[in-house]
């Protein structure tokens, strides 16, 4: 075997990773995480998993780079340099050994007795392949619905497989990213409220003020600035996000 | 953040969002309805269609993009999404059968109810990263 | 058919040799170039020139699953030549508007010309 593309790609991200923790301008540690990204999903383009690079690419590379930067125009640029501490390092070093320690008993990449192509996966991929043959040929469509060999039919066994086989787990997984947007919500878009409320009244359309004038009165007047948005502006932006 | 106000002002950046927008919009939707069949589904194309609005704001300003999409209709959307998934399985509920067994709507019954939950995953994805944006987006606003 | 499979193959590894020696050329210039709105010129270079001159060789490449080796037509073979050339679209709109905005950007943040801090990303 010449030298693999995986290999390559491996090697990058290595690297990328090590340029992460190492950057102390955030802006291009957030800029890198997109970069590490891209490259996972070029990985995953690679080793035919073209559904998680899809996705990889997407939310990785695109959106969470764009939240990252949404969230530096609220802090700092730069880290605030610190010594390096032992504690943190000898934690990632064990966790690393333990996952090589893990990694030695699996199958090599491509294998055809590896466990995702022996289980019960396999069975649901040859069921399927069955049926999308069934489909594409009209002659023998009759015969679908013997309940022994019942396959969803997609020619696109991952969504079938996350659709239907796995539904539960995707409907939990759509919870998940529901509760992710709610509690977002309640972190950041109170504040933006009280704000609306005090400075420039009615561009939402949020109800229930009822209660978060008192806390703006609170937080934002103790030096006795008008929460005008210029000049409250200084406070809210140096604030850490809590 | 100024240049971010000014944003609006160069002419490039107005034309060729103007121009990308909907062929980002009509991607986010193939890819949608295109997941049965190659690779896609709900979650890559909430993004990407949240991705073409998000470009929208950021180019547009946040009131421009919240006068198309009120951050009422993306709370409701993010739930909606959500519901239609969970009701979908109901559905089955309701006639004996097994939660989320799509087999209750007809012959072809796993495409329609796939269609279904895939959709109920793009409209809560879709939503609720627009929601982030806007989360984010309105602390902008507030620390200008 | 095998002289335009030669002539394709031709095109194609021309666009895919020296859209490979633009990245490389951006790179370089990425990294040498003394100030920021030189270093985004070689940036660009790599966008535009290297992306789109590769994506020209692959559209050749793409062209030849048009027919089969005794050069009768597949069918849906024009799908991959197609969807180069959206990318290549693609890549055309966004790349110099991305590589505008960032220059635009750093203007109004108020970058100078002569910044030789050459570190200021990369560290």
């Amino acid at each position: 075997m010449p030298f693999p593309t995986e290999v390559f790609l491996f090697l990058v991200l290595i690297a990328t990773g090590f340029m992460v923790a190492r950057a102390t301008n955030l802006f291009a540690a957030a800029m890198l995480t997109g970069v590490f990204s891209l490259t996972s999903a070029c990985l995953f383009t690679v080793m035919d998993a073209v559904d998680v690079a899809f996705t990889e690419a997407a939310v990785g590379g695109g959106f969470s780079t764009v939240l990252f930067l949404g969230a530096l125009a609220l802090t700092s640029r730069t880290e605030k340099k610190q010594p390096a501490k032992l504690y943190p390092f000898i934690i990632v070093l064990l966790t690393g050994i333990a996952l090589i320690i893990g990694m030695i008993n699996l199958k090599p990449y491509g294998d055809q007795n590896a466990p995702i192509h022996s289980h019960v996966t396999a069975k649901i991929k040859q069921k399927e392949w069955a049926a999308v043959k069934r489909s594409t040929r009209p002659e023998s469509k009759k015969s679908t619905d013997t309940p022994q060999d019942k396959a969803v039919g997609l020619p696109n066994i991952v969504t079938s497989i996350l659709g239907s086989y796995r539904g539960y787990d995707t409907l939990g997984e759509t919870g998940v990213i529901f509760t992710a947007g709610v509690g977002v919500m309640l972190l950041l878009m109170g504040r933006r409220r009280e704000d609306d409320g005090a400075s420039d009244s009615g561009s939402t359309a949020m109800p229930s003020n009822r209660q978060e004038p008192a806390l703006d009165e609170q937080e934002s007047n103790p030096s006795g600035v008008e929460p005008e948005p210029s000049a409250s502006g200084e406070q809210t932006g140096e604030e850490p996000i809590s | 953040m100024k240049s971010h106000m000014r944003m609006r002002e160069i002419v490039v950046l107005r034309v060729v969002s103007r121009v990308l927008m909907p062929y980002i919009l009509l991607f986010g939707l193939y890819v949608q309805f295109h997941g049965d069949f190659g690779p896609g589904g709900g979650f890559q194309a909430g993004v990407i269609f949240s991705a073409a609005l998000i470009l929208y704001g950021i180019i547009f300003g946040l009131d421009a993009v919240q006068r198309v999409f009120t951050p009422f209709a993306v709370e409701i959307c993010m739930a909606l999404g959500l519901l239609l998934y969970a009701g979908t399985g109901l559905v089955s509920f309701s006639k004996n059968m097994n939660y989320l067994d799509y087999d209750v709507f007809g012959s072809h019954g796993q495409h329609y109810g796939i269609l279904l939950i895939e959709g109920g995953v793009g409209i809560t994805v879709a939503s609720t990263v627009l929601m982030i944006f806007y989360a984010f987006a309105g602390r902008w606003r507030v620390s200008q | 058919m095998s002289t335009a499979y030669e002539i394709f193959d031709y095109l194609s590894w021309f666009g895919l040799v020296g859209g490979g020696l633009f990245c490389i050329i951006g790179g370089i210039g990425l990294l040498r170039l003394p100030d920021f709105y030189c270093r985004t010129h070689g940036a660009t270079i790599t966008d535009t020139l290297g992306a789109g001159l590769i994506l020209f060789g692959l559209f050749f490449q793409a062209l030849k699953l048009m027919f089969d080796t005794q050069g009768n037509w597949v069918p849906d073979g024009w799908i991959v030549a197609v969807k180069i050339v959206f990318l290549g679209l693609l890549i055309l709109l966004t790349s110099p508007t991305s590589g505008h905005a960032l220059v635009k950007a750093a203007h109004a943040d108020g970058t100078s010309w002569q910044e030789g801090d050459s570190d200021a990303l990369s560290d």
